[in-house]
């Protein structure tokens, strides 16, 4: 299966049963961590308001990221009964 | 039972069933990461305890509803718990019939959610008599259950030796933290270790993909292919009592009894040992998978509603996969619940039938019809949107924050150190039962240790 001139298209790798690029990764894990603890930060320091702030950056990050990045997956449609 | 009470707990209801309907469909959602998370952050703002039953309720029956959607679409499972089905949603894909499959699947779930609720509440009231016997020997019974876990796994030996070495990490660390004055002496630090294991695997990857021989070495992919049946449309309100057969209906039946009575057990091994009972009886394949997927969806859907309500009712321990994985946060999560006070010894009876209720009505009733109906719709409309990057970007950011707050600084990388360490448990074959009962049982096997020499 080595296919060294392969070109450049095969680069995801697969995590928790799903394929991701590594460089599209790395930007989510840094975008949803600033947003995350950016936000707990910010927030006033009276609980549970770090903890909510936390979370709803989590979710910002979490809608940036899935903006930024396409899911590696295409999609072929068949007519039913197609084996 | 007032009236602004019911309406909170509809509306919670209504939000987890929604958010699980998404998250349920996105493939490689394990069910513990997903709900366990959301859940603790619930607990910790200090909602209603009864509110964030009803929310948990309503969350585990939507994500059990569609999280074998997509196996049917694409034979893509939407969680570890769907596994187990792959293999027959694919023979009925390939007869292209993935619509009756995901009928025959959601109209399974509904069966199961129909006997698993009131029969869980049954099971729960008869188990309350034993319940101060069980509680005195909490600690014996947490550590027997690691133990009971670890031999009945694929991997037992490896299993069984892991225990030790790992509760020694978990009671390092917090023994550290002590001696640091980082947490106050006696506070055991658990949430985030909790996610630490949860998150494992992927902590893991993430190391290694820092390690550039590694990285190079490991296999490339291209695209990910999702091959959709064109969908026929359906008309009217679909009705579990039309779509499923007889035999089908019966069979679900007597799985959701014994998905009940057993859970205890781990979920994805009865749902195996189900699927391999029934596929050798029946010789028609559609009829085979059929069956086969009505009922393993009916067993689930049971084990994971007993396995939360009967521990929850009867004990206030989780001593069962479900309630201490995804369920965790409803027995600890401290400071707000800890095993001596948490929904166990706050809500009332009433109040349980109430929040299982509540729950399951509304999850039934907006999952259950939307799934039938549209369930090619949403899948596609997850998987062209909803790329993997993001939600484990999303994990990794709720497990930061957790860390944080439990810990400071000093607690991420511990949290680090217990995933890598975990993941690495995890590859080799000790599941994530066996890793949760010794975080629970951790002080207690540590302190027989050092009293023993």
């Amino acid at each position: 299966m080595e296919e060294k001139n392969q070109p450049i298209q095969e680069e995801n790798i697969e995590v928790w049963a799903d394929l991701v690029n590594i460089k599209d990764l790395v930007l989510a894990l840094i975008i949803t961590s600033v947003f995350t603890l950016g936000a707990y930060f910010i927030a006033p320091n009276e609980p549970p308001k770090p903890l909510y702030f936390g979370l709803i950056g989590s979710i910002v990050g979490f809608i940036i990221s899935s903006i930024l990045i396409k899911p590696k997956r295409k999609f072929e449609t068949v007519e039913n009964g197609d084996i | 039972m007032d009236i602004t009470l019911i309406m909170q707990m509809v509306l919670a209801a209504a939000a987890g069933t929604l958010i699980y309907t998404i998250i349920g469909i996105a493939p490689g959602t394990d069910e513990t990461a997903v709900l366990a998370p959301v859940t603790l952050v619930l607990v910790l703002t200090g909602l209603e305890p009864i509110v964030i039953l009803t929310f948990f309720i309503a969350s585990i029956i939507a994500k059990k509803l569609t999280d074998s959607i997509p196996v049917a679409v694409a034979g893509v499972p939407g969680g570890v718990m769907a596994a187990p089905m792959v293999e027959h949603a694919l023979v009925l894909k390939q007869y292209g019939k993935s619509d009756l499959s995901i009928r025959k699947m959601a109209s399974g779930s509904v069966i199961g959610t129909i006997v698993a609720v009131p029969l869980s509440l049954l099971l729960a009231n008869a188990l309350i008599p034993f319940s101060d016997v069980i509680q005195n020997y909490t600690n014996q019974i947490l550590f027997g259950g690691a133990i009971l876990l670890a031999l009945m796994s694929r991997n037992r030996w490896i299993a069984l030796a892991s225990i030790v070495p790992f509760a020694i990490l978990i009671q390092g660390l917090r023994h550290l933290y002590w001696g640091l004055g980082v947490v106050p002496e006696g506070t055991n630090v658990f949430v985030s270790f909790f996610l630490g294991i949860t998150i494992g695997p992927v902590i893991l990857i993430l190391f290694e993909l820092l390690n550039k021989d590694k990285r190079k070495s490991m296999q490339r992919y291209g695209l990910k292919s999702i091959v959709l049946n064109k969908d026929a449309k359906h008309k009217g309100l679909p009705n579990p009592f039309k779509i499923l057969t007889k035999q089908e209906l019966s069979i679900s039946t007597l799985a959701s009894f014994f998905g009940s009575i057993l859970f205890i057990l781990s979920p994805v091994g009865i749902t195996i040992l189900l699927g391999e009972l029934v596929s050798s009886r029946v010789k028609d394949p559609i009829k085979k998978s059929s069956l086969a997927i009505s009922s393993m969806d009916a067993l689930t859907n049971a084990s994971y509603i007993a396995g939360t309500l009967i521990p929850l009712i009867a004990l206030g321990i989780p001593l069962s996969p479900v309630a201490i994985g995804p369920a965790n946060a409803l027995f600890n999560a401290p400071p707000v619940f800890t095993l001596e006070h948490n929904m166990h010894h706050i809500l009332s009876n009433t109040d349980f039938i109430w929040a299982a209720t509540i729950g399951a009505v509304v999850a039934i009733g907006i999952t259950y019809f939307v799934i039938v109906k549209y369930a090619q719709q949403i899948c596609t409309f997850v998987f062209r949107w909803v790329p993997h990057e993001a939600m484990l970007g999303l994990f990794f950011g709720l497990v930061l924050l957790l860390a944080f707050m439990d810990g400071g600084l000093v607690n991420i990388g511990g949290v680090l150190l217990i995933g890598l360490v975990a993941g690495f448990m995890h590859r080799l074959g000790i599941n994530y039962g066996v890793q949760f009962m010794v975080l629970y049982a951790a002080p207690w096997i540590v302190s027989q240790l050092a009293n023993l020499s």
